[in-house]
């Protein structure tokens, strides 16, 4: 009656190791794998070039940034997570998607080796927020889903609010040409 | 009671104290008491689960079932209870808070009344104390009113 003989292939074992940043929000930690990470800016840095949404349904998401032609959508983690309202200092650039996102502080780089499955007990929407578990120095720490920040439904919604406010603006630009 | 439960019979039960109620779990499903381990919690948005412990090299969800049978969730515990959960794709061991003052008992179970709540299986006579059977899949699917705020909370020893 042992668990363990009956729980074989739970844990996903990378063939190699994982370079992992591990992020702290309202004092919770969480790990994301470091390529999915683009760039790490302080949000003084990056306060001229973001844009506020003023009308957005999704109220983790206040600001917009340009990067390279392309307009991120800034996620408060703290938000996201149902954490309590922090001051975050950092943003988190990701590659690949659209989203960037708003954290506390880097805590450190980490190598991880194993990623274990979420229990089938979380069913709720961590199932989308992250990727497994992980153990490291004595903590198990939620490895984050990159694409989990912002659903398609939440990339559409905040298109329309953003087009909703480039709409006028171009047409402002055209009255003065 | 610190050790895995040995060869269960269809009789068998454990009793498990919470606050200053008992209750029984089939033995079958229980594999072991753990001793008090560090509860690992992050946010998560499901009914129920407060967290993970680590046993054995896994990753154990823990359940704070106490809302359900008392009505409100119990801090004084010493002892996680570790039961396997079936769910439609397999099954998952899970963790219980318990006070530590577990019992592995035989006793001939009597079926639970039509209008019983559906995770009470039926009823132990111990000592003439009339003890309620948990169906441990029916309880953790029975959760109180689900959250919708994620509820994060600190890691705890």
């Amino acid at each position: 009656m042992k668990i363990a003989a009956q729980e074989k292939g739970k844990t996903r074992r990378a063939r190699h190791s994982e370079q992992m940043i591990l992020f702290a929000v309202a004092n919770r930690m969480f790990a994301i794998a470091a390529a999915a990470v683009q760039e790490i800016r302080s949000t003084d840095s990056l306060a001229v070039s973001a844009n506020e949404i003023e009308y957005s349904e999704i109220l983790k998401v206040r600001h917009t940034l340009e990067r390279s032609h392309q307009t991120y959508y800034v996620v408060n983690a703290g938000a996201h997570f149902g954490l309590p309202i922090t001051r975050p200092t950092l943003v988190l650039i990701l590659r690949q998607l659209r989203v960037a996102v708003l954290v506390d502080r880097i805590e450190r780089m980490a190598e991880i080796a194993a990623i274990h499955a979420l229990p089938r007990a979380f069913a709720g929407e961590e199932r989308r927020w992250y990727r497994g578990l992980t153990y490291l120095d004595d903590h198990v720490i939620p490895v984050i889903q990159p694409s989990g920040f912002l659903t398609t439904d939440e990339f559409r919604s905040l298109d329309r609010a953003t087009n909703a406010i480039a709409a006028p603006r171009h047409l402002e630009g055209a009255f003065q040409e | 009671m610190i050790a895995e439960i040995q060869n269960p019979g269809a009789n068998s039960y454990v009793l498990l104290q919470l606050a200053n109620r008992r209750f029984a779990l089939p033995s079958a499903i229980v594999s072991e008491l753990a001793p008090p381990v560090r509860l690992h919690t992050f946010p998560n948005t499901s009914p129920l689960v407060s967290g993970v412990i680590v046993r054995r090299g896994r990753i154990v969800p823990v359940y704070d079932v106490a809302s359900i049978l008392l009505g409100r969730s119990s801090s004084v515990h010493r002892f996680y209870l570790i039961a396997r959960r079936t769910f439609p794709e397999g099954s998952e061991a899970g963790a219980i808070p318990v006070s530590g003052e577990c019992e592995l008992v035989a006793a001939e179970m009597q079926e639970a009344s039509a209008n019983t709540r559906p995770h009470i299986s039926g009823i132990l006579l111990v000592d003439g104390e009339p003890i309620e059977v948990l169906n441990f899949d029916a309880l953790l699917t029975s959760g109180p009113a689900r959250h919708n705020a994620p509820r994060p909370a600190e890691a705890q020893s």
